[in-house]
């Protein structure tokens, strides 16, 4: 794997003795000294060397973010990830052999976090829906009918469309629910005449609920 | 939420001195020293079953006991081996070639010395000493294990808590077969295998929860 791919490469084998001086920090450094560096530093770490242990947890944490970075898209989780991963690294840091390579070690505990982050965000997605600004609403029964504020204009609409005799009929008997006689003193009309006009009423007001249904 | 680097910080300030962890193999050899000082004492207070001389003169006997011996022991360098984080989970199979002997010789056992199986072989009160044979070595060797392995936790639980539940199993059927004249019958086959699989079931359903109680996180 050429140091240039994705992720870092954190699979060579520190072959030198931790013994030499810590070489001049840079960026361009070859990962295996990269690595052969971050054992030495472990090493003094388990020792009780807080430096040491600062520029170790302080180098590993763009790669654990990297790592971490591969499975979540989320930056929140990602940054929980590398926490517990640093967390982990903390509590089993004297598992660390100095004779062995640092890499693998790190890698391996950061799969395990990587795992237990992956099966908990399963697990609430199993259980939990996001809310999402759409979902959002206020308890008030006013707040939520605007459908059915929208409906009444489309009938009142419908209602002044109609021939006036109808329309009265309409308002009387239906909107305002009059009885037959109250509507007949209001207006005039026999209780005949109104339940013929109401009946036709009606039928213009299928029609045009029916044309209406037809172009939409 | 915490940042990042002042999660650093506050673990940089905690960055006591440890102790390295010794080779698997020492750590397993510690443990294997103290079931030996388990089985010895349970060999005073006890006594070592009768025929014992006898039954080291056959093959058969033998056999089996080194097997079970010697799975317990690989289980247990297994045990030490996959619990640390970098190292392959195929170390798992390492007692896998005399478990398959120890199993192997239970099911010789068990064919030929089937026409011997009389029902009033077993009593209660052998099998209850049996059950305290059992008790009395495995809950210790359990929790031995469970303090070395105290680091697992936050690792591979489970794979290390089916090598380790093995060992204890193994070591535990050892000493039932030196202390107990159970064997060449079916009831061989129920306690050896049956407690082994009952000890690696157990070990492994409560191992976590075992942890939490070791080593509060």
């Amino acid at each position: 794997m050429s140091s240039s791919s994705r992720g870092p490469d954190l699979t060579l084998v520190a072959e030198a003795a931790p013994s030499s001086a810590t070489p001049p920090r840079s960026g361009q450094e070859r990962p295996a000294a990269r690595e052969l560096d971050w054992s030495v530093y472990m090493a003094r770490a388990q020792g009780g060397d807080r430096d040491a242990y600062r520029r170790l947890l302080e180098d590993v944490t763009p790669h654990l973010r990297s790592i971490a970075a591969r499975h979540f898209r989320n930056s929140g989780d990602i940054e929980d990830t590398v926490q517990e991963v640093l967390l982990t690294v903390h509590a089993v840091r004297h598992t660390y052999d100095p004779a062995r390579p640092f890499g693998p070690w790190l890698v391996a505990i950061a799969n395990r976090r990587v795992v237990d982050g992956l099966r908990r965000q399963g697990r609430s997605r199993a259980r939990e829906v996001v809310l999402e600004a759409g979902h959002e609403t206020f308890a008030a029964p006013q707040a939520n009918l605007a459908e059915a504020a929208s409906d009444g204009r489309v009938l009142r609409n419908a209602v002044d469309q109609l021939p006036p005799g109808q329309r009265d009929a309409i308002r009387m008997l239906k909107l305002k629910e009059m009885s037959l006689k109250e509507a007949a003193a209001a207006s005039g009309m026999t209780v005949a005449a109104l339940k013929v006009a109401t009946h036709r009423a009606l039928k213009n007001l299928r029609k045009i609920f029916g044309r209406q249904g037809g172009k939409t | 939420m915490i940042t990042t680097p002042d999660l650093i910080e506050s673990l940089v300030a905690d960055a006591k001195p440890v102790r390295r962890l010794r080779p698997p193999a020492a750590r397993a050899a510690l443990w294997l020293l103290f079931a030996l000082a388990i089985v010895s004492l349970l060999a005073v207070s006890h006594g070592l079953r009768p025929d014992l001389g006898a039954r080291l003169g056959q093959p058969l006997f033998v056999t089996g006991l080194a097997a079970s011996l010697l799975t317990g022991a690989l289980a247990a360098v297994a045990a030490f081996i996959v619990s640390l984080p970098d190292r392959s989970r195929l170390w798992l199979l390492l007692p896998a070639p005399a478990l398959a002997l120890w199993v192997s010789t239970i099911g010789y056992g068990c064919l030929t010395g089937w026409v011997g199986i009389r029902p009033d072989s077993v009593t209660l009160g052998e099998a209850a000493d049996c059950f305290a044979t059992l008790v009395f070595t495995s809950v210790p060797l359990w929790l031995a294990m469970l303090l070395m392995l105290r680091h697992v936790a936050l690792l591979r639980s489970a794979t290390a808590a089916v090598a380790a539940s093995l060992a204890v199993a193994a070591i535990a059927s050892t000493a039932l077969a030196l202390f107990h004249d159970l064997d060449a019958s079916v009831m061989t086959l129920m306690w050896n295998l049956g407690t082994a699989a009952l000890l690696v079931g157990l070990g492994s359903a409560f191992w976590e929860r075992m942890f939490s109680w070791v080593a509060p996180r």
